[in-house]
């Protein structure tokens, strides 16, 4: 299960877990943790059996990978190590034939970004993607997921979360087998968590910053703020201009800007 | 001269630039004979006076990354206090000597127990006996640690009391001579601003084998062998003097059937014991052990070959476990052919004296051993 | 003291390499931003554990988490032994780092008067192993160690006044800062450089995870946390001469700063009521102790 810190990968490897408990299957869900970020990709993995689980190594080669971010879901290498016939569950807003990856698997997407901001207000699509996941796999009962669900998340948030839940189940689309069947070329690190320098953190963000050079006022508040250097100063024009393979999409550069000159939007093609 | 003294001897021959440490019995007074060379300005060095080991510890690790000669020492309960940041001396590789002046664990008196339980720590460990084997081995250390096939930290353990207290002569060797012999430190690689690699920036976190920084450094400490020997000979061709090959001193084993195995001060005493025991027909010889990490595994197994029986007389243990010299022992001489017999001789914990006859009762024991005659195999002495 | 600067004389250089690994919105990345972009090239940046480990354009050394004070002493007498003082001993440690388990090896080099400089990114809780409380975690603050419940109410004690008691130590210079306020935050580093001895400057640094607040706030946040005078900008020589540098007519209510963080989410009126009235208490000596321009320690 591949997402970012923050959209709650790990806890929805554990629903799952709990869920497959609650119905008599053995389970394991292991986090992979390093030094995961608020944004930072990160995976985590599950293993259902009849019998107990007894190794306690990663998941090297899924039956199925779910992503829970729609920059992520544009990776090849989400579905690189998948086995052969597997399933890819998508968190995107796209149909599963405008997905562009390539392989023996199905896609399947849901659009759980957009089912999180509306039931619960915040884009934490880990359980969004639960229903979907229910549904298309037919490994797990909906109940069985709620029922978990209220272990982790007790009271108002635990039905908020309920209701992300049936509306991804009732959302899901059905598989198809991947249409790509040529890898796209640009391979990207999903692993890019982790200390030091990152190359490329495009892929934590969720809104992008856009500026309107003739709106800005040249105040270099957007350029002092961003903790990521990731907007530039020109001296000579009096503006700024992003380093989009630096910018995290905090959103910061936009909320310090006094004439609104910079937008964070949605950009996911 | 105190065998305390002769290690801050050790430290103003060596030109030591940056010295920090903290009080602790039976260390204190090298704390004190520094302060004392700091305040006559002996030599430019600098003293930092500490509030704890800890801190001493990574003062003198920082001021070796950048490149200073370091020296700390310390006993004891003040080691333990350092184990935390000796890793880190340990893994960077940081040519930081030490002097420990053995205090036990239970009680001030001398044992083992506080080296023998940083072993994990990544350094080098001498044991040594006499007050100018401390001069010497300091000198020696530092040659060992800063050489570009090494870069180990080395910690030169001596017992406080009968030998941190207790004076003897002590041959001091020529500055100009030492200066000759044992040129400034350079440091490996340089993070000088102006001379640090920038590809450097950022790297050091994740990535590659895990597994890979833990073997370099158990490789770099086992080839400390092969130096420390050489480093020996090249010694005593400087200054006339030697400790065996570096790794182990024998002493009278030439026509010796079995040998006794022992470290620090009470090798001292087991050598007084060899020569009444030789006077009495009786074929004892005594092999030091020097170097505990790395341990001369090749040594002991050539050893194996010409002697018919070892006591190991530890002076510390590991509860539960054992001595750790007659495990370390038995562990190099498994795949031998020929069975040597061995046997564990507890002595010296808390301080306990150990005597002459206490050695003898040793000697005869294994001699009866090794006649294939049935004897304890664990002594308490 | 440090000079006033303006927006126009902040360098444009830039001396750490990002993107890095910290969250977004982070303050503690900011604040490593702006002081090394003061400090310029010809620093060694310390590092303890903490996060996120930002990385400069200069070399780095690091030790264990309570090392942080003797590292630097390390580095500075080295420096001397070798005969290259002219390179800077810069730390850049968390609160854990600097109010907890390395308080006795700092307050140590203070003591001896090190010629070091420490920064402290404040975001008030052991932020890498997942917000646990810190001596810097203000009052009533939930935080993983300090949950809210029947027998709790978030943090007991009021955060540690760590400057105070550096100042205590009469070295050259104490200061703090906000990454709300970059101009000042690099006035007082570009100061504190070239100050020989013991200098520290801790800097408020907002964590949107552990406090809770949406990462874009994180300016917003610092700037009520000194508006609202929970945060107030100063300097201390020598531990004596004392200078507000933050001095508004009106100080805004505390509730300004406290409502938009959930880590205070629980708190009663009473409750804001009691830090309202402790920090106009506190301002009141801050702003006597300006007008005098000294401190009575
Ligand atoms: C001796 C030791 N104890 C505990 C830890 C675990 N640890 C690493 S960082 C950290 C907290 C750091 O907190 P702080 O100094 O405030 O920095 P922040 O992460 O908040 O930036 C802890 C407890 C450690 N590395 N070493
Ligand atoms: S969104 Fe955040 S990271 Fe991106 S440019 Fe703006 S302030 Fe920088
Ligand atoms: S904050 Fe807005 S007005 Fe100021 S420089 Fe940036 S874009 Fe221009
Ligand atoms: S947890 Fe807080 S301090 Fe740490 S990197 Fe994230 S935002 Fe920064
Ligand atoms: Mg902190």
């Amino acid at each position: 299960m591949h997402g970012r810190g923050g959209q709650g990968a790990v806890t929805a490897s554990r629903i799952i877990a709990t869920a497959a408990y609650e119905e008599g299957t053995y389970s394991q869900a292991i986090p992979m943790y390093g030094t995961e970020r608020r944004g930072a990709p990160l995976t985590a993995f599950v293993r259902l059996d009849d019998v107990r689980v007894r190794e306690r190594e990663l998941v090297h080669t899924p039956d199925i990978s779910i992503v829970l971010d729609p920059l992520i879901a544009k990776q090849q290498a989400v579905v690189d190590n998948l086995k052969p016939g597997g399933l890819v569950i998508l968190n995107t807003a796209h149909k599963p034939e405008e997905v562009e990856l390539g392989g023996d698997f199905k896609v399947a997407t849901i659009d759980a970004t957009t089912i999180a901001l509306e039931t619960l207000g915040r884009p934490i699509t880990n359980t969004a993607i639960l229903g979907a996941f229910a549904k298309i796999t037919g490994l797990l009962k909906l109940e069985s997921i709620e029922k978990a669900i209220l272990k982790y998340f007790p009271g108002r948030l635990g039905e908020m979360n309920i209701a992300a839940v049936r509306r991804s189940y009732e959302e899901a689309s059905d598989p198809i087998q991947a249409v790509v069947t040529k890898a796209p070329a640009e391979k990207v690190d999903i692993h890019v968590g982790g200390y030091g320098v990152l190359k490329d953190v495009s892929s934590w963000r969720l809104l992008t910053p856009e500026i309107d050079v003739d709106t800005c006022i040249g105040c270099k508040n957007c350029w002092i703020f961003c903790p990521e250097t990731a907007i530039e100063w020109d001296e000579d024009t009096m503006k700024p201009s992003i380093r989009y393979n630096a910018c995290k999409g905090c959103g910061l550069c936009a909320n310090e800007c006094p004439v609104d000159a910079i937008e964070m939007v949605r950009v996911e093609a | 001269m105190v065998g305390n003294k002769a290690a801050a001897t050790a430290c103003k021959l060596a030109r030591v630039q940056v010295a920090s440490a903290f009080p602790i019995t039976p260390q204190t007074t090298i704390t004190q004979y520094l302060s004392e060379m700091y305040a006559r300005g002996e030599w430019d060095f600098d003293f930092v006076n500490v509030e704890g080991e800890l801190t001493s510890q990574v003062v003198v690790q920082g001021a070796s990354r950048v490149g200073a000669r370091t020296f700390t020492c310390t006993s004891g309960p003040g080691l333990l206090y350092m184990h935390h940041p000796m890793q880190v001396t340990g893994s960077g590789r940081l040519p930081v000597i030490m002097a420990v002046v053995h205090r036990g664990y239970k009680g001030m008196q001398p044992d083992h127990s506080d080296l023998m339980s940083q072993q994990w720590t990544g350094w080098g460990h001498q044991y040594v006996e006499h007050a100018q084997e401390i001069l010497d081995s300091l000198l020696m250390a530092y040659k060992v640690a800063e050489d570009p096939r090494v870069r180990i930290p080395i910690a030169v353990g001596y017992d406080g009391y009968v030998l941190s207290y207790t004076a003897e002569p002590v041959e001091i060797p020529d500055q100009a001579v030492v200066d000759e012999w044992l040129p400034p430190n350079k440091p490996m690689p340089s993070i000088l601003p102006d001379e640090v690699d920038p590809s450097t920036f950022g790297r050091g976190w994740g990535g590659g084998d895990p597994q890979m920084p833990w073997k370099t450094h158990h490789d770099a400490i086992m080839g400390m062998e092969d130096v420390q020997k050489e480093i020996m000979d090249s010694f005593e061709k400087t200054f006339g003097r030697r400790y065996g090959n570096g790794m182990i001193e024998e002493y009278r084993m030439d026509e010796a059937d079995v040998a006794i195995i022992a470290m620090g001060t009470i090798a001292g005493t087991c050598k007084a014991a060899v020569d009444k025991m030789q006077a009495d027909g009786k074929k004892v010889g005594l092999i030091k052990l020097r170097s505990y990490i790395p341990f001369p595994n090749k040594d002991f197994q050539e050893w194996a070959k010409k002697v018919d029986g070892f006591a190991v007389v530890d002076r510390s243990i590991c509860p539960g476990k054992g001595g750790p010299v007659y495990m370390k022992l038995r562990d190099a001489l498994y795949d031998q052919e020929e069975k040597t017999a061995t046997l564990q001789f507890h002595a010296g914990l808390g301080g306990k004296e150990v005597r002459v006859h206490d050695f003898k009762m040793v000697g005869d024991k294994i001699l009866k051993a090794a006649k294939g005659e049935k004897v304890e195999k664990i002594t308490w002495v | 003291m440090s000079e006033r600067i303006t927006r126009a004389q902040i360098p444009l250089s830039e001396m750490t390499i990002t993107p890095g690994s910290a969250c977004q919105g982070c303050g503690a990345a900011l604040a490593a931003r702006l002081a090394f972009k003061a400090l310029g090239p010809n620093v060694i940046r310390h590092g303890i554990p903490c996060c996120p480990d930002s990385v400069t354009k200069t070399p780095r050394t690091g030790t264990v988490f309570e090392g942080g004070g003797a590292l630097l002493t390390g580095t500075s007498r080295g420096l001397k032994a070798i005969g290259r003082d002219d390179v800077k001993a810069v730390a850049f440690y968390g609160d854990g780092g600097t109010y907890d388990i390395g308080f006795q090896g700092l307050s140590a080099a203070a003591e001896r008067n090190e010629d070091v400089l420490v920064l402290t990114k404040d975001n008030e809780a052991y932020m890498n192993t997942g917000n646990q409380r810190s001596s810097a975690t203000p009052k009533y603050s939930m935080t993983s160690t300090t949950p809210v419940g029947p027998k709790s109410r978030g943090k007991p004690r009021h955060k540690k006044n760590v400057p105070f008691i550096f100042a205590a130590h009469y070295v050259p210079y104490v200061a703090t800062a906000s990454v709300g306020f970059p101009e000042d935050l690099i006035a007082k580093v570009t100061y504190a450089k070239d100050l020989k001895g013991f200098r520290m400057i801790i800097i408020q640094a907002p964590c949107p995870v552990g406090w809770r607040y949406d990462p874009a706030k994180t300016i917003e946040v610092a700037r009520s946390g000194v508006q609202t005078g929970l945060w107030p900008l100063y300097e201390i020589e020598d531990g004596q001469n004392f200078k507000l540098n933050y001095k508004p007519k009106e100080l805004k209510p505390v509730s300004e700063y406290l409502s938009p963080q959930r880590r205070f989410r629980h708190m009663t009126e009473d409750e804001t009521a009691e830090i309202q009235e402790d920090t106009t208490t506190k301002w009141d000596t801050l702003t006597r102790a300006d007008e005098l321009g000294r401190l009575i320690i």
